[in-house]
C-alpha cells in the first residue's frame, strides 16, 4: 500500500540518540521521517546523491563541504541515522542550565573549522583557504584578489607563524563572532 | 454449493430492479445538476470519526510517553477548519508542519524578468550596490562561510522543494495506513476502528465504485458517439455542454467527490483556463461544472479510447508524440482554437507536472504567450479524506486509481478567479508569475519560484553560479 518506511525507529534507538545528541524524542521522530523521505531506496542509509537531490542544497556554493561533513565517520560512503543526527546536533541552540554535548561553542567551532580543513590534518593551509574561497565566489573575483585575501586572512589569524591556521588560532579569530547565533537552528515543536 | 448458487441468483433477481432504478435516478440527478446530499452527509460523519480518532491517539500517546520535557506537547489544534481559512505560520500555510524556523533560504535566483513574490523573501542579501567600484576593498572574514553552512544544513532538515513532490503529511491520522508514516500499534480500539474502516472501504465502497466507473465510461463513450453524429454547429455544442457535464458528474461519483465551487460568475466561457495541477482528477473535477477542451499527448490503449471518444463530440487538442516538443506547433494549435469564439475554453496545467497541493510551482510561459483571456482557477483538495496527489515516481496509474477508489472521499474547493489579461509591456514570464501568485493566494498555497521539472532533473548549474555571484557582491559591498 505504499507505506514508506518499513524500518521503524525503536524506543532504545530513540533513547540512545537522545542521550548522545540532546534532541527530544519528538524532534528525533520528525528528523527520522525527514531522513526516510531523503532515503529514496529505503535502505536505511543515505548516499551523497541523496543529499544533493535537495535543490536548495545543490545550489549552495559550499554543498560539497557540508555533505562531506556527514560522511566524516563513515566507512562505506553512506550515512546512517545516528551519524546524521550527530552532525545535525551541532546546530542545536545552546541551552543554559543544561548539558551541551555536541552543540557547545567549541563543538560548533570545530564543525566550522572542518569546513575549511579539507584534508583533515587539523590545520588550514593557504591552498585550502583558497579552495574554499573559490567555491564561494566562483569566477566573480579574480585569482590575484582571492590569493591576496587568503594571504591576508592567514596573516591576521596566524600567531605562531607557521603559515597555517590551527584550531586554537581559528577560535581566537572568531572570538567576537556570535557563533551561537550563526550556527544554531531553532527547532519548532 | 447448489444452495449458495440459488441464494445468489435469487438475491440478484430481487436486487436487480431497485439497483437499475438507483442507477437511473443517479444519472437523472446528475443531468439536472442536483444531488441527494448523501455524499455531504457521509463526509460530515467521517469528520466526526476522525476527530474522535485524533483525540484517542493523543490520549494514548500521552500514556505511552511519560517524558516530563517541556518541549514535548503541542496543544491540540482543531482540525475542522476548511483549508482556505488556515492562517499562515512562518510565511507558510498552516497545514504544513515546519520542523525548524528557516532563516536563510537560497532560491533559484530569478532571471531578470521575474518579480519576486513576498512569500519568497531572500533574507540573506541586503546589499545591492549598482555602482562600479574600481578599487574594490574586499573584506573577508573566516566567519563569512557560516551563513552558507547554516543555510545548507537548514535545507537538509527542511526544504521547500522535495516535500512538494511527496504526499502531504497530515496533522492527524485519517485511518488510512498509507498516510501514516510510522504506523505503530497504539490501542486495540483504534485498530478495530481502522479494521472496520478497511472493510467498509474495500468490501463495500470499492466494488460499488468500480461498477460506477465501468458504467460511467460506457455512458461517456456512447453519448459522445451519439453527439458525434450531429452536424457541427451551435446546437451540437449546447447538447455537448449538457451531456458532458452529466457524464462527468456520473463518473465523479466513482471516487465520491464532494466539490464546492466558488465564484461561479467567473466561470470560463472561452479563452484559456489555467489551474494548479495535483492529479489527473483535476480535469474530471473541473469538467463536472463546465465544458473544457483538453490538450495533451495522444495515447494508445484505454486512454486513447477516451481521447477519441471525447474528440468526436467537441474539439480537443491531441498531439502526436513528436509534435509535443515543438513549441511553435503547440502555440499554433492553441491560437487556432481560441480564434474560434464558440470553442470551449482550453484547460491547461502550466506547472507541467503533478504537485502535492501545498504549493504552486513555476508556470511554463508557453500558454501565456498565445494571447487571449486567461481564466485562473485554484483547486485545493482537503487531504483529510483522501490524498488526490499522484506521485508518479511511486505509483503507477492503476495503483493510483485503486488508491483513489479506496479512499474515503475526495473533497475539494474550486475557486474561479476573475479573468486576467497580459499587460502591453509585460513579458510572458512576468504574466505567468502574476497569474501564479493570484492562484496561490486564493487557494492558500505556497507560491514557489522553483521549476516543477526538478522532480526529475537536477538544478541548473547557472543557479549555483548566481549564488556565487550574490556572495561576491556581499564581499564587495562591505
Amino acid at each position: 500500500m505504499g507505506n514508506k518506511s518499513s524500518l521503524l525507529l525503536r524506543e532504545e534507538e530513540i533513547a540512545q540518540i537522545q542521550e548522545e545528541t540532546g534532541f527530544t524524542p519528538n524532534q528525533i521522530e520528525r528528523l527520522y521521517s525527514r531522513f526516510t523521505s531523503l532515503d529514496k531506496n529505503d535502505c536505511g542509509t543515505l548516499s551523497r546523491d541523496d543529499f544533493l537531490r535537495i535543490p536548495e542544497l545543490a545550489i549552495n556554493p559550499l554543498s560539497e563541504r557540508i555533505v562531506h561533513s556527514f560522511f566524516a565517520d563513515s566507512h562505506d560512503d553512506r550515512v546512517n541515522f545516528l551519524q546524521f543526527m550527530r552532525v545535525l546536533s551541532h546546530f542545536r541552540p545552546i541551552r543554559k542550565n543544561r548539558e551541551n554535548k555536541l552543540n557547545s561553542r567549541e563543538e560548533k567551532l570545530r564543525f566550522a573549522f572542518s569546513m575549511y580543513d579539507l584534508d583533515n590534518d587539523g590545520k588550514i593551509s593557504r591552498d585550502e583557504l583558497l579552495a574554499i574561497l573559490h567555491m564561494m565566489v566562483g569566477a566573480n573575483i579574480s585569482e590575484e584578489q582571492l590569493t591576496s585575501i587568503a594571504e591576508r586572512t592567514i596573516l591576521e589569524a596566524d600567531t605562531n607563524n607557521d603559515q597555517m591556521i590551527c584550531f586554537e588560532e581559528f577560535c581566537h579569530a572568531l572570538e567576537r563572532t556570535d557563533v551561537e547565533q550563526k550556527m544554531s537552528i531553532r527547532f519548532l515543536n | 454449493m447448489a444452495l449458495i448458487m440459488s441464494v445468489v441468483s435469487l438475491s440478484i433477481s430481487i436486487l436487480y430492479t431497485p439497483f437499475l432504478l438507483l442507477v437511473l435516478c443517479v444519472i437523472f440527478l446528475a443531468s439536472i445538476g442536483k444531488s441527494l446530499g448523501v455524499r455531504r452527509l457521509y463526509v460530515n460523519i467521517l469528520l466526526k470519526l476522525f476527530e474522535y480518532g485524533r483525540q484517542h491517539i493523543e490520549v494514548a500517546k500521552k500514556v505511552q510517553r511519560n517524558d516530563s520535557s517541556d518541549e514535548e506537547e503541542e496543544p491540540p489544534i482543531p482540525d475542522d477548519k476548511p483549508p482556505s481559512a488556515i492562517i499562515k505560520e512562518n510565511g507558510i500555510n498552516g497545514t504544513k508542519m515546519s520542523v525548524i524556523e528557516r532563516q536563510e533560504i537560497l532560491g533559484p535566483s530569478p532571471e531578470l524578468n521575474y518579480k519576486r513574490s513576498s512569500s519568497q523573501e531572500r533574507i540573506q542579501n541586503g546589499h545591492r550596490t549598482d555602482q562600479e567600484k574600481n578599487e574594490v576593498n574586499l573584506e573577508f572574514h573566516l566567519s563569512h562561510c557560516l551563513d552558507l553552512v547554516k543555510a545548507g544544513v537548514e535545507s537538509i532538515i527542511e526544504d521547500q522543494v522535495t516535500s512538494v513532490f511527496e504526499a502531504e503529511e497530515l496533522r492527524s491520522w485519517n485511518l488510512l495506513t498509507r498516510t501514516n508514516k510510522q504506523y505503530e500499534f497504539l490501542t486495540w480500539r483504534l485498530t478495530i476502528i481502522w479494521a472496520m474502516g478497511f472493510l467498509v472501504r474495500y468490501m463495500f465502497l470499492l466494488p460499488l465504485r468500480v461498477l460506477i466507473f465501468v458504467i460511467g465510461v460506457w455512458l461517456l463513450i456512447v453519448s459522445t458517439a451519439c453527439i458525434g453524429t450531429l452536424p457541427d454547429g451551435p446546437f451540437k455544442q449546447r447538447v455537448n455542454y449538457v451531456v458532458s457535464i452529466m457524464c462527468f458528474n456520473f463518473l465523479s461519483r466513482c471516487i465520491s467527490v464532494v466539490i464546492t465551487y466558488h465564484d461561479a460568475q467567473n466561470k470560463p466561457r472561452s479563452g484559456i483556463c489555467v489551474a494548479n495541477h495535483t492529479s489527473p482528477i483535476d480535469a474530471l473535477v473541473l469538467m463536472c461544472d463546465n465544458c473544457y477542451s483538453l490538450i495533451g499527448q495522444r495515447h494508445g490503449g484505454f486512454l486513447g479510447l477516451l481521447q477519441r471518444a471525447l474528440a468526436r463530440a467537441s474539439p480537443h487538442i491531441w498531439f502526436e508524440r513528436s509534435e509535443v516538443k515543438d513549441r511553435h506547433a503547440v502555440a499554433k494549435r492553441l491560437k487556432e482554437h481560441i480564434s474560434v469564439p464558440d470553442n470551449p475554453p482550453i484547460l491547461i496545467f502550466p506547472e507541467g507536472t503533478c504537485i502535492n497541493n501545498t504549493s504552486v510551482m513555476q508556470f511554463k510561459k508557453g500558454s501565456f504567450e498565445v494571447g487571449g483571456i486567461i481564466y485562473p482557477v485554484a483547486i485545493k483538495y482537503d487531504p483529510r479524506f483522501g490524498d488526490a496527489f499522484w506521485n508518479s515516481s511511486r505509483y503507477g496509474m492503476l495503483h493510483y486509481l485503486l488508491n483513489m477508489m479506496t479512499s474515503w472521499a475526495i473533497v475539494c474547493d474550486i475557486w474561479y478567479l476573475p479573468p486576467m489579461y497580459r499587460e502591453p509591456h509585460e513579458s510572458a514570464v512576468d504574466f505567468a508569475n502574476r497569474v501564479k501568485s493570484v492562484i496561490a493566494r486564493r487557494g492558500g498555497l505556497v507560491d514557489l519560484m522553483w521549476d516543477g521539472q526538478l522532480k526529475r532533473m537536477k538544478p541548473k548549474k547557472e543557479w549555483r553560479e548566481l549564488q556565487q555571484e550574490e556572495f561576491s557582491k556581499r564581499l564587495k559591498g562591505e
